[in-house]
This record gives C-alpha cells, structure tokens and sequence, in this order.
C-alpha cells in the first residue's frame, strides 16, 4: 500500500514535465519563460501553421488572415474569438421575415428557409469563426434536423436550437443539455413533446425515445469508457454495456409532461405559432410520471416533478465518468483528426473533466466546472499530437474534410459574398441534402450524417481498424456529385439577366421581387488578385497551394494539374477572361484531390 | 478563344446518395463453389427505423382481432377511414404449410397488391424473426440465455441484422453471400457490378472481397463537364482535355504514403472505372418498360429492375440488391405515418415483381425485407417503441408463397414470446431467415456457415423457398 502511493508520487513527477508540452498543466519554472513563447508562437510560426490552424478552428481561412495572423499568438486568437459577438440566428430569422414577409403570417420559402440563410452567413461571413464552428461541431453530437416536413415551415424551430449551441460553445456541456432537452424542437424530433405518464388502463407507456438517444448519443454512449476513450473490458475480453432497457423505461418517465409553452396537446402542429418554437417547453405536471424513476443506479423518488427530475437526470449524467472521453473524441474528430490516439482523447477528455486548460502562452482557460467547452476545444486545438511537426510525420493523422467546410472554405479564402444566401438557391433548399451530401441541421436521422465509430471497409484505415466518420459519404454516386456542385460554385460568375429571370421564377411563387444588386454578387467569387500570375503555371499552383493546402501539395497532384493548365485552351495569356478560366480550372482541380480532400 | 461556362461546366449534379465507395479486391479461389450457373439476385428492401410489423400483419379472427384491439383501441382509432377496423381489413387465407394455432391474419387496405402476390403465390411472410445469439424463452430472457447486445437500439440492432453484430460489424451477409460466388468464379470480369445499393447501406452489403456499388434513382453518376466534353470529337481538343482533366480526377499516378490520401485517391479511382462501365453497359440495355411510381421504394426498386436489365451486357450472373425507405421509428403519430409507407412498398414491391415477370426473371430474383426491429404491441399515445422480432415479406416466383412462416405470438400482453410491452422474443433468427436464401442463392452449407457464423447455433428454419 505504502510502496504503491510512493510510486504513484514518483510516477507523477515524472510525467510533469511531459504533460506540460501537451498543456493543461503548469510547465516547470525555470523554462516557463522561453518555452511559453516557443510555444505559443508555434502555431501561428509560419504561413503554414497559421493556415492549417485555422483550416481545423473555423470555416476556412482567408488569405489575408493567413498573412495577418502569422507571427502572432495563437493564444490570443483563440481568447479574442470566444469574446466576439455573435449573429443569433433568431434574429437573423426575424430579419427575413421583415424583409420578405408579404402578407401578415405568410410563410414563403425564403422565410422558411431564413434559419438556412443564417447558418451560411455565419459560416462565411461571421466574425466568431471559432464559435460557429464549434457550434457547428456540437449541431453533429446532439443532433436535430428540419428534415421532417411538419417543421420545414417553422425556421424559429432549428434556429433556437442553433442559438443554444451558438450561444454555449465556449459555455458548459450541461448548459446546452438542459436548454436543449427543453427545447420545442428536440421534443418533437424525438417525440418527447407531448409525452405522457404511463397508463395503466389501457397499457400506454411513456415514449422511450428521448431517453435513449440521450444516454446513447448525446452523452454517455453504451459501454463503460476508460478515461482514453477506449472501452473497458470484462474478464472475458467483452465491452461491459452501461444499461439495459429497464433504465430506459425509467428514464423514460423523466420526459413527461413536457409540451408547447402555448397551446398544449395541440393536433395539428402546423397551428403553432411560429414563436413558440422558440420558447422553451412548459411542464404540465398532471401529464408527468410521479412513478419512481429508476435508471444508472439512481432512483428519483415517486411524487419528483419534471423540472427537478430533468435537473437530477442532467446532474447524473454529467457525473458519469463516460461523459468526457465518449464527448471529447467526438470533437476531436470534428477538428481535427478521425482516429485520435487514446493519449490525446485522455488530455482532452481531462480538460473536460476538470474544467480548465493552460493555453501556450500560459493563460488559463475555464471556469474550473466538468464540462467546460472552452477548456475542451484549447485542448484539442493546442494538443502536442496536433502540431504540424508531430501531426506531419504520422500517416494515419487528419481527416476527412466536411464537405459543407470545403465549400465555406472556397467561399471565404476567394471572398465570395455569403451574405445572402437565399441568393444561391442550391445553399437554401429545403429539402434534399443535395450534391454535397451534408446539410447543416439537414442529417436524415439523429445519427448525424456519419456516424463515429464508422470503419471504412476495403480499405487501408479499415484494415488498421480506424474509425474514419466523414468517408461514410464517399462513394461512386457522391464523388462525381461533389465534384459537379464544386464546379457550380468555382466558375460562378456574376449574375446576367438570364440569370435573374431564372431566379425571378423561383421567387415568384413567393412573390418577391428579386433584389439585383443582392443576385449580383451572391457567392461569386473574387480571383482577379490572382490573374496577375496566372500565366506562370508554376507560380499561380505555388500560390494556390499556400492557399488552399498550407503548401502540402504532392508532386503527383501538382503535376495532374499542370498537364491540365497546359492545355491549348489555356494559351491566349493576355486576354482576361481566359486567366480567371484557368485560375477556376486551377481551384477546381485542387479542391478535388485526395491532397486537399484529406485535412493533415 | 473563350469559355462560356453554361455550354462547358454549368450543370449541377443532383444525384448524391449517401452510402460507400466502389473497390473490389481480387479474388482467391476457393475449392468449394458456390454454384454461379445462370442468372439469380437477391434484393434486401430495408426498413430503417424499426417497422411496427403487428401493424402489417394483423390478427383478423375475431376473438385475436379483439385482443389485439383492446391494447391498440386507442391509436386504431386515429387512422383515417377506420383503416384498422376489422371490415376493412384483407383476410389472408394462408396455406397448408403455415401453423397459426387457430389465428387468422389480415393485411391493412393499403396493402391490396401484396395480398394478390400473397394469392397468387408470390409472396409470403416469415413471422417473428429477429437477432439472436441462441433460442431464447421467457424464462430464459433475462435469466442466463445469451441475448444479443444492445437490444432496442436502432443503429446496433441494424448492423447486427446486416452484419450480426453492432455497430462497428464490417462484414455483412450479402457481402458474404456474393464472397462465396466470387470465389467460385461468379460475375468474372464484373466483380464491381456484384453488389449494388441504391441506397443509404450499412455493412450488409460488404464481405471480405465483395463491396456496393453505389448507384442513384437513375443509375450511375457522372461528372457533368466530362460529359460535355465527350461529346465532341474524340481526336478534338476538347477530348483531350476532358482526358487531362479525368487524369486529376483519378488521381492518376498518386503515391502518398498518408493512409486516408490513399483510400480516397482509391475510391476517386475506383468510382470513376466502375461509373464508365457502367454507363457504357446501360447505353445497351434491355430496357424494362413496366410502370414504376414515383415513391421512394418504386424509384429504387425501378433502378433494380434496370440495372437487373444489364445483367448480360454487364456479365453478371449472380447480385445482392439493397433499397431502403426510411420513416418507420413511429414513435409518434404512426396512424398518420405507417399507411402511406406500407402504401410504398405495396406500390414498389408488386411493380418490381411485375417487372421481373416481364424480363422473364420472376423465378430468378427473390426479395425480401428487413429492418431494425420489430415494436412494441403497447402503445405510447400515438405510436409506439422500440421492440425486437418481427414480421418479414419475401417475395419472388421461388418462394413458396402464399403462407405465412413461422410461429405466429397471441394479439395480447404477457404471452410466452412477450419481453415486456409486446416486445418479441424472436422465434425465428436473423440467420434461421437468411439460410434459405443463401442456399437458394447458389450457396453450400460450408460457405454458408461462413456468411452466418451463429446459423449451428439453431434447427433448420422454415423452408419458405
């Protein structure tokens, strides 16, 4: 016993030094001062670790970020981006109603879709790039979706639960639970509004939906996690399973008698007030379990109301020793790399944990409280394992891009206008998911687009077992469709009158008229600063390169390129039109490859 | 010269079904072959969300009919035209090889074409399949028996019906299936072309060297501005930057060491051969001139039926299908819901099967469902929850059609196969329900045992075609 401890005390001082370059704890003294500034500099060194740092943190870099940035603290960035102000999309949604709202209570697709509108801008021109992103990161975990029809109509339903996210992203994990469980939305989309307690007259049971994607999804997953992330095994070498469907039947019992703030027991859903889907579900305590609920070892005595139920269900859950790890590589995955070692899933699940995170520069962040969000992301961005020199010699690092971010990504690096999007009719449609095969708040279930745990087969990360979310979207039909909505974006050209008359058409049937200046500019992109080297195939792939691929491009993709760009087309150098084509040409051929299609 | 990008790059490309990417591994020879002589396909119609199968196949003698109605009363009140009262129901009479211990069991109105398959001997029902590890019992449920792992779980309970196994499971059995044909020398110089999904498809289709192609409603997709360009002269300028321009798309010559580099230049690799080929097979098809709605399961069913129709061009003999329809976790509002999906595979299932008629394929191609699990026979106001086993339709001119599979459990709570709610316990397994079709499928017993590792596990189930 006395031999252990001592060992123990041994063991940890030698880590110390260790754990430090990884941050969250305090490096020793003497070298604080030097080592500080290398680190903290490291991330911004270079061109190249500024652009990749801000490829994985936000929507993609503009090259003007890259050069600004660069040589600075990446420390500072990171605290001045969660103080910036945010564009909540309720009252972006508001703003388009104002705008093209005809007739009292008309709802037409540019409204409808006015939450759509709002992520894009965002996305693209939003200051708080780190907050959208993050916010977007934790819309892929806890997971609604305006898919159903019933909701298509009602922008405010989405909306909310994106300002839930938006507005907890460096916040706490329990913070957006909690906000999210009462959420109008998810109460729908997991059929838990309206739900009532158990009847035994007839043998109603109370919907069990809720309460299982909860413990399944949004929080603990299903089997017992060591603090790496990696699940623990019995003595017969089997996971061991966290519950049984007699804690979800008593967990079921805390989503009762939650329902509309207005109008309660509604029929037809339709009839709701656009509003009150962005107020938080009341509770109607006769419509509420007052059974014993029974669920994860803990009983919550007969007679508890829902408030304080759904209060000691969160608490539970948050107390879980699976909470940080099973959370934690999920973002991670978001960020930065699909198959993290358990080691980098360790540190960021602590900082999870214990609420806090030493940036490079020394600052600490967090308010100390399990489920700090902004402790969590510092880990996962500054992580050792992350840095372009460690990341850069592994050849299983990285991911696969998102492709909603490939398009954010060209949109912001080649200043395409993203502040109206409803004027690029493919970013707002309804329905489908459309050619890029994600939607945000678009996923066909709540398991997201991709799950975590997918391993791609036939291939080489399938072989070595890697979990590789994002590649469950690659396939014959997706790659061909990506690289066709690629080309509609790239070779956008300002608006012409065909154009307009076509988009006059679809904004008939909401009878609106089209606003030219807005179609004018809508997504187009900008690349004249590029046509002054685009007659020097080498220069113009260097430049594109730096900007696009933090200078990684393989000798094999530049050289696939160049055999393009030197194409008979492409001759006339001085004429104007035929720069911009090969710059396109050049963009398109980049964003296609498995050198930028794979974010190292 | 210049470009004007509506006549050279401006089309959107708006096919995109999620799934996974086209590669093929080559084949090793194995000594004991599955027979490939002829033409035979499977069609997997999956049913996500977990279908509420007591609510397909409803018990219709009166004394069943009015326990059933008793714990449903007061959803089978809320479907419109009174769809669940008995007088509209479609009595089945099942044949001499079903035992449904004196019960009588109907179809809902919106399944009137299913039932004309079912009488005419195209069609029939398997009952109460479902993941297992072993047979289990009430008293063994709960109380030592071997019980699949993460029950009541949609994603899990998907993958182990695919792939018997959760999440994570990378081989399924139509994967393995088509394994055992390609080492048998099946679909030679058309490997890519032996499993095909149209839609969002988990492992099921994968095997060891067998994996989906996926293709969309209107069969493979393609790069819209090489399509342009191949239009003009093939000696032309145009022709030869279309060909530098596909040389980019390949990857062509990509020799990274990074591991997700060298899967994705792969799958581009991979996606464009298997689309060329594609393509140029179908500009030579039999074409299938049966109407086809415009619903999910017709769209997909449809793209079957065409794509079967490329079966000699393509030089397949031997295919595993995959279609999907989503929408069935009913936990809400399942009157308003269930009807009109049942409506779409009635619609899809008895075009498909006149389509294989007219190809004269109706003994050649058998299709059958599957989904999550079944659901709860209680109900949770309006809908219902997750449950276990359920019912499956099969359906094709090799099925002994016309009967219902299986042991068919009491319209009530708390009889011997309820876990609680109505939730079934399986009397038939996923393997028990997959073993027939695979031998059917050409396959022998060896490689049967190995596409479905816990079938020794269990008797022999009903020999249903």
């Amino acid at each position: 016993m006395k031999g252990r401890l001592k060992s123990g005390i041994v063991a940890t001082a030698l880590l110390l030094p260790l754990l430090s370059l990884n941050g969250g704890l305090t490096p020793p003294r003497e070298a604080l001062a030097q080592d500080v500034e290398a680190e903290n500099y490291s991330f911004f060194g270079n061109r190249r670790r500024t652009a990749r740092f801000l490829t994985q943190a936000t929507f993609g870099p503009k090259w003007s970020e890259i050069n600004g940035l660069t040589g600075t603290s990446a420390s500072e960035w990171f605290v001045n981006q969660t103080k910036l102000e945010t564009d909540y999309a309720l009252d972006i949604i508001e703003e388009y109603r104002e705008a093209y709202q005809t007739e009292e209570d008309d709802i037409n697709d540019l409204i409808a879709s006015a939450r759509n509108s709002a992520w894009w801008r965002n996305a693209i021109e939003g200051q708080d790039q780190l907050r959208q992103r993050m916010a977007f990161a934790l819309s892929q975990i806890i997971v609604v979706s305006d898919m159903p029809e019933a909701v298509e109509t009602f922008p405010q339903a989405v909306g909310y639960v994106q300002d839930i996210f938006a507005r907890h992203a460096f916040g706490n994990y329990r913070d957006i639970l909690e906000e999210v469980t009462y959420s109008p939305m998810m109460g729908f989309y997991l059929t838990y509004l309206g739900n009532e307690k158990a009847d035994p007259e007839t043998g109603r049971m109370p919907d069990e939906n809720y309460a299982r994607e909860l413990l399944q999804l949004f929080t603990i997953g299903l089997v017992e996690l060591k603090g790496d992330g990696e699940p623990k095994l019995d003595l017969d070498g089997n996971p061991i399973e966290l519950y049984t469907n007699a804690d979800i039947t008593g967990l079921a019992r805390v989503f009762t008698g939650l329902d509309f703030a207005e109008n309660p027991r509604t029929e037809d859903i339709e009839e709701v007030r656009p509003d009150v889907w962005a107020l938080p579900m009341a509770v109607y305590p006769d419509l509420h379990s007052p059974e014993a609920k029974n669920f994860l070892g803990i009983t919550i005595p007969e007679g508890t109301g829902a408030a304080d139920s759904i209060d000691k269900t969160l608490d539970r859950l948050m107390s879980h020793r699976n909470i940080g790890p099973f959370i934690g590589r999920q973002l991670i995955q978001r960020f930065t790399t699909s198959d993290p070692a358990p080691g980098y899933v360790k540190r960021v699940a602590r900082a999870f944990n214990q609420g806090r995170y030493v940036l490079p520069d020394g600052e600490e962040v967090g308010t100390g409280d399990k489920g700090d969000l902004m402790a969590t992301l510092a880990a996962i961005l500054f992580d050792g394992q992350n840095r372009l020199g460690s990341a850069w010699r592994k050849t299983d690092y990285g991911k696969v891009r998102e492709p909603v971010i490939r398009l954010t990504n060209w949109a912001r690096m080649f200043d395409a206008d993203g502040q109206n999007p409803e004027y690029a009719p493919e970013l707002f449609s309804l329905g489908e998911i459309g050619a890029l095969s994600q939607r945000p708040y678009g996923a066909r279930s709540v398991f997201n687009f991709y799950r975590p745990g997918y391993v791609p087969p036939a291939t080489l990360a399938g072989a070595r077992d890697m979990t590789v979310p994002e590649m469950q979207l690659v396939n014959a039909t997706s790659i061909p469709g990506y690289i066709n909505i690629m080309a509609e974006y790239i070779f956008r050209e300002e608006a012409d009158d065909e154009f307009f008359e076509e988009l006059q058409e679809e904004f008939d049937e909401s009878d609106i008229d089209v606003d030219e200046a807005k179609a004018r500019t809508a997504l187009v992109p900008d690349y004249s600063s590029l046509h002054s080297i685009a007659m020097d195939n080498a220069a113009l792939l260097k430049r594109l390169d730096a900007m696009l691929l933090y200078s990684t491009m393989s000798e094999t993709t530049k050289s696939n390129i160049e055999n393009a760009l030197e194409h008979e087309f492409f001759e006339e150098y001085e004429d104007e039109e035929v720069l911009d084509e090969k710059v396109r040409h050049a963009v398109w051929l980049i964003m296609t490859s498995p050198d930028y299609l794979i974010q190292r | 010269m210049t470009f004007t990008r509506r006549n050279f790059l401006r089309t959107v490309g708006a096919t995109a079904l999620a799934g996974s990417t086209a590669a093929f591994a080559p084949s090793i020879f194995s000594a004991q072959a599955a027979s490939v002589s002829g033409y035979k396909a499977l069609v997997c119609l999956f049913l996500y969300g977990g279908l509420d199968s007591h609510d397909m196949l409803i018990p219709y003698d009166q004394d069943s009919y009015n326990s059933y109605r008793k714990v449903r009363q007061s959803m089978i009140n809320q479907y419109a035209g009174g769809s669940r009262s008995r007088s509209n129901l479609l009595a089945l009479q099942a044949g001499s090889a079903s035992n449904l211990g004196g019960m009588q069991m109907a179809l809902p109105p919106e399944m009137a074409s299913m039932k004309t398959l079912f009488d005419n001997g195209d069609a029939a029902f398997v009952s109460n399949v479902g993941p297992l590890i072993e047979p289990v019992t009430k008293s063994t449920f709960g109380n030592g028996a071997a019980l699949p792992p993460r029950l009541f779980s949609h994603n899990d309970q998907q993958a182990t019906w695919q792939a018997s196994a959760p999440e994570g499971a990378q081989e399924g059995w139509g994967g393995l299936f088509a394994d055992a044909i390609l080492d048998a020398g099946g679909n030679a110089g058309a490997e890519t072309f032996t499993n095909i999904t149209v839609a969002d498809s988990g492992p099921f289709l994968i095997g060891k060297q067998a994996f989906p192609y996926q293709i969309g409603f209107r069969g493979p997709s393609s790069v819209d501005a090489l399509e342009e360009l191949s239009g003009f002269d093939v000696s032309g300028e145009e022709a030869d930057f279309g060909n530098r321009l596909k040389q980019a798309f390949i990857a062509q010559n990509f020799n990274s060491g990074h591991i997700l580099e060298r899967d994705m230049a792969n799958a581009l690799r991979g996606a464009f051969d298997a689309n060329d080929k594609f393509s140029s097979a179908a500009r030579n098809a039999q074409s299938v001139t049966t109407p086809f709605g415009s619903d999910p399961v017709s769209s997909q069913l449809k793209a079957v039926a065409e794509t079967i129709g490329l079966r000699d061009v393509l030089g397949t003999n031997r295919q595993v299908f995959f279609v999907a329809l989503g929408g069935f976790d009913t936990h809400d509002a399942q009157a308003a819901a269930l009807p009109a999906r049942l409506k779409m595979i009635n619609d899809g299932v008895s075009s498909f099967s006149d389509a294989m008629k007219e190809l004269g394929l109706n003994d050649s191609v058998t299709l059958f469902t599957a989904t999550d699990f079944g659901r709860t026979l209680a109900v949770n106001g309006d809908g219902t929850d997750h449950g276990w086993g359920g019912h499956q339709i099969v359906v094709g001119g090799a099925v002994k059609g016309g009967e219902i599979y299986g042991s068919m459990p009491e319209a009530k709570l708390d009889h011997d196969q309820d876990s609680g709610g109505g939730r079934l316990i399986p009397t038939l397994s996923v393997e028990q329900y997959a073993a027939p079709l695979g031998t059917w499928f050409g396959l022998g017993a060896s490689e049967l045992a190995t596409a479905l590792p816990r079938l020794g596990n269990f008797d022999a189930g009903p020999g249903f075609i």
